[in-house]
């Protein structure tokens, strides 16, 4: 595959389960370079796994992940390290260390990682912090910062090392609807100055609509991909009663007491 | 900003020196988070015994990839490099150029005041001092609110929750009994050896006998007992209790109208003082199990080793030890809750509270049993 194409991610008939029970089966996509990719789909249809077969934090049954033209499941050592470094991610908590301050987080990967002086890596930190609006809040702890902050933080940290792709998994669980809307902004404002892909899991019909370039839907019957194309695609064009509902935000049968 | 560019360029500066502090640098090459290293510390080694009082930096040939680069050109603009110097940037493409204008010198500054200094000598001893107080204060007042509840307990038996009891009984006693046995089984064996050599000088090995079993019987059980307790299930109820506090299951208790004291922590401190004794019987009888092993195979017969023993060693003793095992149950039990319920925010929160809740029951059991040995000492 050519690094240099116009794809950055590439799944390749993923097949995926947790002991017996079979997550996603045959799940085949591509991420294309710059755009900001979204997962969704119902509680259980598999979208964490799914992101977490993608990042290499756990090894599909069957199948390929390709992240800028090396395949994740198949590297091993060094080269596993390198794609490492060359994505960031954005866990659903924010999984800041919390026994070190919010700069001491951003500038982790940059002690361990580069070779700059402390003066290069404190301009990285306040560069990226600023870009995420947290410069005043550096010095504290992450168990002082509240938790629209503390995403803000994650993806700080995880722009530490320029990555050409961010991951992040439910990014506006928990958060009130102002402060989820800022957090669509800046992933907006990522992309557009910074060029970075986005791959995004999240259930928040809104957040879609406002920074989704592309969709796909998983489901948890079919256990794969039901639905791909734009937001407005999916919500008018589609004939799949799963994605319509999704859309509509319609229960489905025998999920009312009515219907019972 | 497009700069997935995997080009591997030379990453390097050229310095033009002119008349009347005039410099000119221009940077060349891929500039990343990785490349900049090297570039930093060459412009720092060649700029810095310059005296410069303008400097103009032409990027137009840098290639970025990320902004992490933006640093470099950001610290020159700063005059990080030539202090008083006027600093121009050229080159720079228009989305760059805006990134760059993101953060200002003056956010560096103010993002240094920031910085937490350190506390004074004086501080520090402040803050430990109110610290202690307000842990003796906590400590005097869940011993109280404690005390009510268990009296409570004796006299309403049905109120407690026995199934919990038995539950924590069954995980923190009849689950440490091989370790706590098999160390004071072993405990036993070194004080009959160490005692072996220097008592034969005199012909008094018949003695051990007595050493171990007023030993095991008066310290050993009771406290050996107490501190594995306090080490394996006085860290895990810190532990238990704190990780419930951190994920809000106290806050739900609260909110359903149950104390957690009373849900969680009597049950704990029944079930340890009900278990220690019953430990402390065991550990009494395998540390004299190990000393008498040892006498044995010194040549002394089991019946002079018993008839030695129960001469020195009367039934009080074994009450002294139990009464003893009693007091140190509670204290490991209660000081295990009494630091869940402390637990803090954040991920090593409840570690710490593990750690304190090991530390404080060591240090007041030994206390206890000091207080015990004075007062016995002062009675006899």
């Amino acid at each position: 595959m050519n690094a240099n194409s116009d794809i950055a991610i590439v799944v390749k008939h993923l097949t995926a389960s947790y002991g017996e029970r079979q997550i996603l089966q045959d799940v085949s996509f591509e991420v294309r370079r710059g755009e900001v990719f979204v997962i969704i789909g119902g509680s259980g249809s598999g979208k964490s796994t799914l992101l977490k077969h993608m990042i290499g934090l756990f090894a599909p049954l069957q199948g390929e992940v390709w992240i800028e033209g090396e395949n994740i499941v198949a590297a091993q050592g060094d080269a596993r390290m390198r794609l490492l470094r060359r994505f960031g991610v954005v866990y659903q908590s924010g999984a800041l260390f919390g026994s070190m301050t919010v700069e001491e987080n951003v500038r982790l990967q940059l002690e361990e990682f580069t070779d700059l002086p402390d003066v290069a890596k404190e301009y990285i930190a306040l560069a990226k912090l600023k870009v995420v609006g947290l410069a005043e809040a550096a010095h504290r702890m992450p168990s002082e910062l509240s938790g629209g902050m503390q995403k803000r933080a994650a993806i700080a940290r995880a722009l530490a090392l320029d990555p050409l792709i961010l991951f992040l998994d439910e990014p506006s669980a928990g958060l009130d609807p102002v402060t989820s809307a800022g957090l669509d902004a800046l992933i907006k404002e990522l992309s557009h100055y910074f060029g970075i892909t986005f791959v995004i899991v999240t259930h928040e019909l809104q957040s879609i609509y406002a920074i989704a370039d592309r969709v796909i839907m998983l489901d948890a019957e079919t256990r794969s991909v039901i639905a791909e194309g734009s937001p407005a695609d999916l919500r008018d064009h589609t004939t799949n009663d799963s994605v319509r509902r999704f859309f509509k935000r319609e229960a489905a049968p025998g999920q009312t007491i009515d219907a019972r | 900003m497009r700069t997935a560019d995997d080009r591997k360029s030379a990453t390097e500066a050229e310095l033009l020196v002119g008349q009347d502090g005039l410099v000119t640098v221009n940077l060349r090459g891929l500039l990343d988070t990785h490349t900049m290293g090297a570039l930093w510390r060459a412009l720092e080694e060649q700029l810095r015994p310059l005296i410069v009082t303008s400097l103009d930096v032409e990027a137009s040939q840098l290639n970025f990839r990320g902004s992490g680069g933006l640093a470099l050109i950001r610290y020159l603009k700063a005059g990080g490099f030539t202090p008083g110097a006027k600093v121009t940037v050229s080159g720079l493409n228009e989305e760059l150029d805006q990134i760059l204008r993101m953060v200002a010198a003056e956010d560096f500054e103010s993002y240094r005041a920031q910085k937490r200094r350190p506390l004074s000598m004086a501080e520090e001893v402040g803050v430990s001092v109110r610290s202690l107080l307000r842990d003796l204060r906590e400590q005097v007042a869940f011993l109280g609110r404690m005390s009510a509840e268990l009296a409570a307990a004796i006299v309403h038996p049905g109120r407690l929750r026995w199934r919990e009891v038995k539950r924590v009984c069954i995980a923190a006693g009849a689950n440490a009994l091989p370790i706590v046995s098999l160390l004071s089984f072993l405990v036993g064996l070194i004080i009959a050896f160490e005692g072996a050599r220097p008592l034969a000088q005199f012909g008094a090995q018949i003695f051990i006998a007595d050493m171990v079993g007023f030993g095991a019987v008066r310290e050993l059980g009771p406290m050996m007992t107490a501190i594995m307790l306090a080490g394996r299930s006085g860290a895990s109820f810190a532990a238990e209790i704190g990780t419930m506090k951190v994920n809000e299951e106290l806050a739900a208790l609260t909110t359903m109208g149950l104390d957690p004291l009373r849900f969680l922590a009597v049950q704990r401190v029944a079930a340890g003082i009900l278990l220690t004794p019953m430990l402390t019987v065991y550990t009494m009888f395998t540390g004299v199990l190990g000393g008498s092993l040892v006498m044995m195979s010194l040549g002394f017969s089991w019946p002079v080793i018993y008839n030695e023993m129960a001469a020195r060693v009367h039934l009080h003793d074994i009450g002294i030890g139990l009464g003893k095992s009693v007091v140190f149950g509670a204290i490991f039990s209660a000081v295990g809750c009494l630091r869940g319920f402390q637990t803090k925010e954040g991920p090593i929160a409840v570690g710490v509270s593990a750690t304190r809740a090991v530390v404080t029951s060591i240090f007041l059991i030994i206390l206890a049993d000091t207080v015990f040995a004075g007062v016995g000492f002062i009675l006899h």
